[in-house]
């Protein structure tokens, strides 16, 4: 009930920022409301939006339960993407439905690898997972850049970005008139996959004993670096997942800056979602269409989008009050 | 001198203090005696101003403490000196004093304040050195700083909250001593103890809680500890100890030439070599911080030592981890059940699956079979008679007592080899106490080898067949129970004796 509380407060808070605007905030959130769900084109667009905000907040997720802070979801979608890219631009003559699989599998590894460089770093050097993630954002997001200038950018193009995918990579349309794709369909599944091994199986029970207390976990033979080591690769895994599906269902091109805001978005709701696997889908989902309902709602009634950044960080900080408030009975 | 008055406090729906009547006359040790929520520290906390009463009256020196802070408190005389010290441990003894002290005006003067520490050093017999940091202090001196904080502030009133848990024996003497002389110019003591023979000795009278209410006030010239036990619990828990003689068998844990190092290089351990054998119970005493964590992290293969080896039924497990020698049959207690024995956090289910939840019966393929870890809770919950709801109760709602049953029922199921249990009774009343020295004994009946870690030589005295005694990470006595002596043993731990271990008390190590 709390999280619905806080977007109440956040959307009311946000409602007078609106009306000082000079702008009808009833008429705002209407024109909001209609752009996020108004018909089956606006709900795939927020769909489409959701899927690697939910992929990515339940990496993070299952990172704070295991108290792992991984902030490097930005960096690991980058590589995503780009493995993704470079695959379906390399093997172009590979059949249509092994295409998509093995650039998607080959963002996830991507994303893999970039997480286990930050745990790596850890666990060997000594630098925590906070600043090797963060760090390792800005190279990750560089390395795109580089890459678009160079090998896999579009000649002439004048922006930098890939050329366009073959078709046969395209992720399918689930949903016809619209073009919500299939990337919803794998967010769902890794939905309750996260779920079951959070609650069902000896790692989620080793992430939870190790979130709640080191020495317990020690005392209980659990090993704290194998675990940091699997939940981060886990994380970058679903991270570099929704990097490339964003490429290959959504832009159909790798563009520069294409990650840009998802890793710290996902940080927000993955905490929106209480850390649980089931409700991050809908935090996931809260997001998304709040930013879909954002640009209608900014040509509608000429209400500036930032204000939508208002609304998440206004619902953050309200969440994060609550929960400060209630001191943590949640179980782990 | 202080006079407490149907002093009620509820919390939700347990009510913790109901109509408590507590007077401390001027010059007297009141000794406060009570299980675990008792409402012994409840009481306190209202005294010192750091929760409010629900109804009731305070009156120090005749005078009504009404919504008042813990500052009103200190200001008006009131010294309270908790379990864990609140000194700055980086700082001196003098900076310590002056640090929140009113009195020491705009300008801080050192000299005159450390002056004021060496007089009331030398009346005290404290042996304070003013300018000495804290941090290099031994646990009772850094008391002794508490002590003189308070007195300086010109405290008529001092509660100590278990003063004495983490003293040697000597210290836990001049403790005592120094309080009577508090006592003789006319201050007055609260002493809170779980230690019956220390509340006999040194207290005037004494006043024992149970479920928030005031059971008994007796004067000590007057009663036994069994007569005080009797009181705090309820009913009789001093029905003697079964502890039956029988011939031991063979080795079960063998600790030869463990030498450990911190990470700082600093050695913990220094050559300890000893076994317990099948259905025997060795003790190991001292004053905390002498090695005892460090020894049984390294026995149950946490840390490894620097050299050494350790053997569980004659198999060298040095090399494995917590797994592999819990597979070998070792079982641990830890020290701190709320961070390390449990994840409070978790239910009573996944709490007794802690240790065991990756193998089966509890792991079914690549799951965890819930439906059996509740089973099993339900057995162990019954086995175990541990007080709760059910299996899926939060740990963290337990008392102590059944916390810490729920920690036995995980480590003694499976009849392990060897138990090592560091300091299994600690902040349990008697009734808890007594529950787990009676499963301790009925391992070491059945043929189970016991490492007891403890502070408390009484207690050592009741459960082992050998002591030992740690001093720096050196095994600096070894004795057969029946040649223990116990004004000895507490020289040892004080570093103060050492002496060649008992020749039929150490056997067995083996040479490296």
């Amino acid at each position: 009930m709390r999280p619905v509380l806080a977007v109440a407060l956040a959307l009311a808070m946000t409602a007078l920022l609106i009306a000082a605007a000079g702008k009808n905030p009833l008429l705002a959130y209407a024109a909001l409301g209609r752009g996020a769900l108004g018909s089956w084109d606006r709900i795939g667009v927020g769909l489409n939006k959701a899927t690697p905000y939910v992929l990515t907040g339940i990496g993070v997720a299952l990172c704070f339960r295991a108290r792992v802070i991984n902030i490097g979801g930005e960096g690991q979608i980058a590589l995503g993407g780009l493995a993704a890219t470079w695959i379906a631009l390399t093997f172009p003559q590979a059949p249509p439905v092994v295409l998509p699989l093995l650039a998607l599998t080959a963002g996830a590894l991507a994303g893999t690898g970039w997480a286990a460089l930050a745990a790596a770093i850890r666990l060997h050097r000594g630098v925590h997972e906070v600043l090797g993630t963060l760090l390792l954002n800005f190279v990750g997001v560089l390395i795109v850049s580089e890459a678009l200038q160079g090998a896999l950018g579009e000649p002439g193009a004048g922006f930098p970005q890939s050329p366009l995918l073959p078709r046969a990579s395209w992720l399918p349309r689930v949903l016809s008139g619209s073009d919500l794709h299939a990337g919803i369909l794998i967010a769902l599944i890794v939905v309750v996959a996260a779920h079951a091994l959070l609650w069902r199986t000896p790692f989620g029970f080793r992430m939870r004993v190790l979130g709640a207390s080191v020495p317990a976990a020690v005392y209980a033979g659990i090993s704290p670096p194998g675990v940091l080591l699997g939940v981060m690769s886990l994380a970058g895994a679903l991270a570099g997942l929704a990097g490339a599906i964003e490429v290959l269902g959504v832009h159909y091109r790798l563009i520069d800056g294409f990650s840009h805001g998802f890793g710290f978005n996902a940080v927000a709701i993955a905490l929106l979602g209480a850390l649980n696997p089931i409700t991050v889908l809908p935090a996931g989902l809260f997001f998304g269409f709040l930013e879909t309902g954002a640009l209608a709602m900014q040509r509608a009634v000429g209400v500036p989008t930032p204000l939508v950044a208002v609304i998440q960080g206004l619902t953050m900080i309200f969440i994060l009050s609550a929960m400060g408030l209630s001191a943590r009975r949640s179980k782990v | 001198m202080l006079r407490m008055q149907r002093i009620s406090k509820s919390f939700g729906s347990v009510h913790a203090n109901r109509a408590i009547d507590f007077d401390v006359p001027a010059g007297r040790i009141v000794g406060l005696l009570g299980e675990n929520g008792s409402g012994k520290t409840t009481l306190m906390n209202i005294l010192f101003g750091i929760v409010g009463p629900d109804a009731g009256l305070i009156e120090f020196k005749g005078r009504a403490l009404r919504g008042h802070s813990p500052r009103d408190a200190i200001a008006a005389g009131i010294g309270m000196i908790h379990q864990h010290f609140t000194l700055v441990p980086a700082m001196t003894v003098t900076e310590n004093v002056m640090l929140g002290w009113e009195a020491t005006g705009w300008w801080l003067r050192p000299t005159a304040i450390a002056q004021r520490i060496r007089d009331a050093s030398s009346a005290y017999h404290l042996g304070l050195d003013p300018d000495a940091r804290v941090e290099l202090l031994s646990l009772g001196t850094q008391q002794r700083v508490e002590i003189v904080k308070a007195a300086l502030r010109g405290v008529e009133l001092l509660v100590l909250d278990e003063p004495t848990s983490s003293l040697s024996p000597p210290e836990v003497a001049g403790l005592l001593g120094i309080l009577r002389r508090l006592r003789d110019e006319g201050r007055s003591v609260i002493f809170i103890s779980h230690k019956l023979g220390e509340v006999l000795e040194i207290c005037d009278e004494v006043v024992v809680l149970r479920d928030g209410q005031v059971v008994g006030r007796v004067e000590t010239t007057g009663v036994d500890r069994h007569e005080l036990a009797r009181l705090m619990v309820g009913r009789d828990v001093s029905s003697p100890i079964d502890r039956v003689t029988h011939s031991t068998g063979s080795e079960r844990l063998v600790v030869a030439h463990l030498l450990a190092r911190d990470a700082l290089g600093i050695e913990r351990l220094r050559d300890l070599s000893f076994s317990v054998r099948a259905g025997e119970v060795l003790a190991l005493v001292g004053v905390d911080g002498n090695g005892q964590a460090e020894l049984a992290r390294v026995i149950v293969g946490i840390d490894r030592p620097t050299s050494g080896s350790v053997f569980v039924d004659g198999a060298d497990v040095t090399a494995g981890g917590v797994a592999a020698r819990r597979a070998a049959g070792l079982a641990h207690v830890p020290a701190d059940r709320a961070t390390t024995g449990l994840v409070t956090d978790m239910t009573i289910a996944e709490n007794l699956a802690l240790r065991s939840f990756d193998e089966p019966p509890l792991r079914h393929g690549p799951w965890l079979d819930a439906a059996a870890m509740t089973e099993l809770a339900r057995e162990r919950i019954a086995e175990f008679e541990i007080r709760a709801p059910g299996p899926t109760s939060i740990a963290r709602a337990l008392s102590g007592g059944n916390q810490q049953k729920i920690v036995l029922a995980r480590e003694l199921a499976g009849r392990p080899s060897v138990l090592v249990a560091e300091q299994p009774t600690r902040g349990l009343d008697p009734a808890a106490t007594r529950f787990v020295i009676d499963q301790v004994l009925a391992l070491r009946a059945a043929g189970g080898a016991v490492l007891y870690i403890t502070t408390e030589l009484e207690e050592a005295l009741l459960v082992a067949d050998r002591i030992g005694v740690l001093y720096q990470g050196r095994l600096v006595g070894l004795l057969r129970r029946e040649r223990v002596d116990l004004a000895r043993l507490g020289l040892m731990m004080a570093g103060a004796l050492e002496e060649p271990s008992d020749a039929a008390a150490l056997y067995g190590v083996p040479t490296p």
